[in-house]
């Protein structure tokens, strides 16, 4: 928050010219932490998979920092970042919400069973309305389930480790009950977009351009309006240096992003169904359908349809996270009910005294989360193109680890949007690195329980110290 | 709905079979079930009770419910109604040992079914779980002779992802031995769930950079994850996977393509079996006798018992019809999506 990174207050003159440089661009430096440890992870799993598997065609030789495997990193993270984001405001709230992995997995169950089992029948597979309908079902089912969780909580003042534990256990029996144990599949053609597998659940080179020039605009334009707004009510502004660089590193970041997922093509076999699909010419010497024996020389696997690349630009799950991520973050700091949250999670008796109705503050905040995992839900049995009881299990624990590694603390009143975002990206790097290594995953579950209490411990000493 | 009205029907017939287990003048079949939460052990349960009804006998069963205390006072209570054979699917094959220590010492016989509990005295009658992976290797190999094989295992804390395994090791020893097969990924799974084996088998192709000429899946959950994975690379339907369980969207999978194999335990096969074991061992005949008896000890104490070891069914495109006939699933389930003529029993 804005809140809590803008303490400059009458600090120690004696500081060196980083922390003074750091201090007047007022920049959030236990992200810049986290960033730099993210960044030592990539190198690291990079650098290690170029030792046992030469070739990876990543930075460092690797397959870690190759634009496919950071493209299926962001579609891998998005599942757990959407719920994260609602998360953020429970705990700040200094409620938890340990429901939202049965919540998920009965949402994805309903949602297929509606879809394949009612609506296909009722409309005729593959009817355009399907996935529409499928999607607000799913909102508002988990949107429900929220509410039902926040009026407990806040009118029935049972505690929220309580109603949530028991809705932990109750929903995956009731997941399990909606479809009898069995697995539904495949989801409808349109819905399956949503889980970003496939040429047209991306949206291109051009769009992803497109998006990048506007997201940048858009940084450009809100930091001129905040420093207007805060000269406007007499508040110390930046220097200029330092919102010219706001504006460059943003953007570059979005530049950078954007150039990433684009620099991933179709894989070979999409690219040319894709070509014969929309009757654009193959180039005589690959025009090859046979199979993969016939794309690999000696031991080298070399692509069907070499002189045939498409660009796949951001997929459908990514936007989705970001523009929750973007959203979110506009609800936390710039809405009367943002402010809110933060005011009763720092002290709940002062906001209740002020006059803020904490009761419906609460289950609106729960009705949000379970939104939120609605979206989840959507994103995680699209992407598999099946529903089964079995997603979303243990999910509450990597949704809440992100959110604490992010920075939430679990003492309520503070956490951020994009720390979290960035916790869950943390958490799936070192999973998906891992898997990529062929590590056991048993080994995976101990270094992601080890960086989870580290990244607390860390970030305790980190406060202690800015105070 | 379906399911309630199942669970009424079979408390109705409970209520009246037990009413009439006093005067019954044939034998008596006891089953302890572990849990009826699983759909399956309601197709065991019609199965079993058809062939005990069909000699005259009585079917007496109770429902542990997934606890194993709950069992342990199921079973007293079935030994007071000193049935001939009671069957026990345990909930959990340590705790129930006293139990069956029971049953013999009641002189009853016990019968081990599907789980097996290590009771020297209990005919153990299940499915051959390394033969489930011994059958996935054979039949990829059918397809892919040579190339690069990618291992999804299942959980690590389940010993049946180790004998799943060990099955295909057998298998593909030769070929791997001689650089024909190549093992160029193998992963443990957690909890068995689709979206991880999804996850793996995308760091899979990532790590080879789509090198992967055949997917051996221990089961058709996972096999969900491994086809979507290989589907965003286009090379879902050319990479044949395996899958075991017999799921209805795995059987749809198989019809379409994308999957090569579900390996079907046909619990209708193991339940007639176990019920017609249990009646030839409730008219006195000796476990060693009776047909398909063999001796096995690959359990965890190795202790030597007598069973009886089913070859489960491959449900391949060229026999769907089997599981559709044995009414697992409806031709339109099976065939949704299917190309005319490309599957036999989808014409």
């Amino acid at each position: 928050m804005a809140e809590q990174s803008s303490t400059g207050g009458p600090a120690a003159s004696n500081e060196g010219p980083i922390s003074r440089l750091i201090r007047a661009a007022e920049i959030d430096t236990r992200m810049l932490g986290m960033l730099a440890a993210m960044l030592v992870i990539w190198v690291g799993f990079d650098v290690i998979s170029s030792i046992l598997r030469p070739g990876g065609g990543g930075l460092f030789g690797g397959s870690f920092l190759t634009s496919r495997n950071l493209w299926i990193l962001l579609v891998q993270t998005s599942v757990i970042a959407v719920m994260t984001t609602g998360m953020v405001l429970v705990i700040v709230l200094r409620q938890i919400d340990l429901s939202v992995g049965s919540m998920l997995s009965i949402v994805a169950v309903a949602t297929g069973v509606l879809q394949v089992f009612d609506l296909g029948p009722l409309l005729g597979v593959g009817h355009p309305a399907i996935w529409i309908i499928a999607v607000v079902f799913a909102i508002l089912l988990g949107a429900a389930i929220g509410a039902f969780n926040g009026i407990l909580i806040a009118y029935g003042q049972i505690p929220s480790f309580i109603v949530t534990l028991g809705g932990l256990i109750a929903f995956s029996g009731a997941a399990f009950l909606i479809a009898s144990g069995v697995t539904v599949a495949p989801m409808d053609k349109t819905f399956k977009l949503i889980g970003g597998n496939g040429p047209a659940a991306s949206i291109g080179p051009l769009w992803s351009w497109a998006l990048a020039a506007i997201a940048c605009i858009g940084i450009g334009v809100a930091i001129v309006a905040g420093r207007r707004r805060r000269l406007k009510f007499s508040f110390k502004a930046k220097p200029v240096w330092a919102e010219v660089l706001s504006v460059v590193v943003g953007c570059a970041a979005v530049l950078g992003t954007t150039a990433v997922v684009n620099s991933y093509l179709y894989p070979p076999r999409v690219a040319e169904r894709f070509a014969l699909d929309n009757n654009i010419p193959i180039p005589p010497g690959v025009e090859d359908k046979s199979g993969l024996a016939i794309c690999q020389a000696a031991d080298k696997v070399v692509s069907c349809v070499d002189g045939l690349t498409f660009q796949t630009g951001y997929p459908i799950p990514v936007l989705i996270m970001l523009a929750v991520g973007l959203v979110m973050t506009f609800v936390a700091r710039r809405t009367r009910f943002g402010r809110y949250i933060f005011a009763t999670g720092g002290n709940p008796e002062a906001a209740e005294l002020a006059g803020i109705n904490t009761k419906r503050l609460t289950v609106t905040v729960f009705t949000l989360m379970g939104a939120l995992v609605g979206i989840s839900a959507i994103i995680a049995s699209a992407r598999l193109d099946a529903a089964t009881t079995a997603l979303g299990t243990l999910n509450e624990l990597y949704v809440i680890a992100a959110a604490v590694i992010g920075g939430t603390s679990l003492a309520g009143g503070i956490g951020t949007i994009y720390g979290a975002i960035l916790g869950a990206l943390l958490m799936q790097s070192l999973q998906s690195g891992m898997a990529l290594l062929n590590v056991d995953s048993a080994y995976t579950n101990i270094v992601v329980g080890i960086v989870l209490v580290l990244a607390v411990f860390v970030d305790q000493i980190y406060r202690r110290r800015v105070k | 709905m379906k399911f309630k009205i199942l669970t009424l029907l079979a408390g109705a017939v409970l209520i009246s079979a037990s009413s009439t287990a006093v005067m019954a003048a044939g034998k008596t079949i006891a089953v302890s079930w572990k849990t009826f939460q699983e759909e399956r052990w309601k197709t065991d349960e019609a199965a079993i009770k058809k062939v005990v009804e069909a000699a005259g006998d009585t079917y007496l069963s109770t429902d542990a419910q997934g606890s194993a205390q709950k069992q342990a006072a199921d079973i007293e209570s079935l030994i007071s109604q000193k049935p001939d054979v009671i069957l026990v699917v345990a909930y959990d094959s340590d705790a129930i040992l006293p139990s069956i220590q029971k049953i013999s010492d009641a002189g009853i016989k016990s019968i081990a079914y599907d789980v097996q509990f290590e009771d020297p005295n209990a005919l153990y009658i299940t499915f051959d779980n390394v033969g489930v992976g011994r059958i996935m290797a054979q039949e990829t190999l059918k397809v892919k002779p040579e190339g690069r094989y990618a291992f999804i295992k299942g959980d690590k804390g389940d010993p049946n992802a180790t004998f799943l395994f060990q099955g295909m090791q057998e298998v593909l020893k030769d070929a791997l031995a001689s650089g024909k097969v190549k093992n160029v990924c193998e992963t443990f799974t957690d909890g068995w769930k689709p979206d991880n084996a999804q996850k793996n088998m995308e760091q899979c192709l990532t790590s080879t950079n789509n090198g992967v000429d055949a997917v051996l899946s221990e089961n058709d959950g996972m096999a969900s994850g491994v086809v979507a994975a290989l589907e965003a690379q286009g090379m879902a339907g050319s990479v044949p996977v395996t899958g075991q369980d017999g799921d209805l969207a795995a059987i749809n999978r198989v019809a379409l393509g994308t999957q090569l194999v579900s390996i079907w335990k046909n619990s209708i096969d193991l339940g007639t079996t176990a019920a017609n074991a249990a009646i030839a061992l409730a008219d006195g005949t000796d476990a060693t006798a009776i047909p398909g008896v063999a001796k096995f000890n690959g359990g965890k104490n190795k202790v030597e018992m007598n069973a009886i070891l089913l070859a489960p069914t491959p449900i391949t495109k060229d026999n769907i019809q089997v599981a559709i006939d044995a009414g697992h699933i409806t031709k339109e389930q099976a065939c949704a999506g299917v190309a005319a003529g490309t599957v036999p029993a989808c014409n």
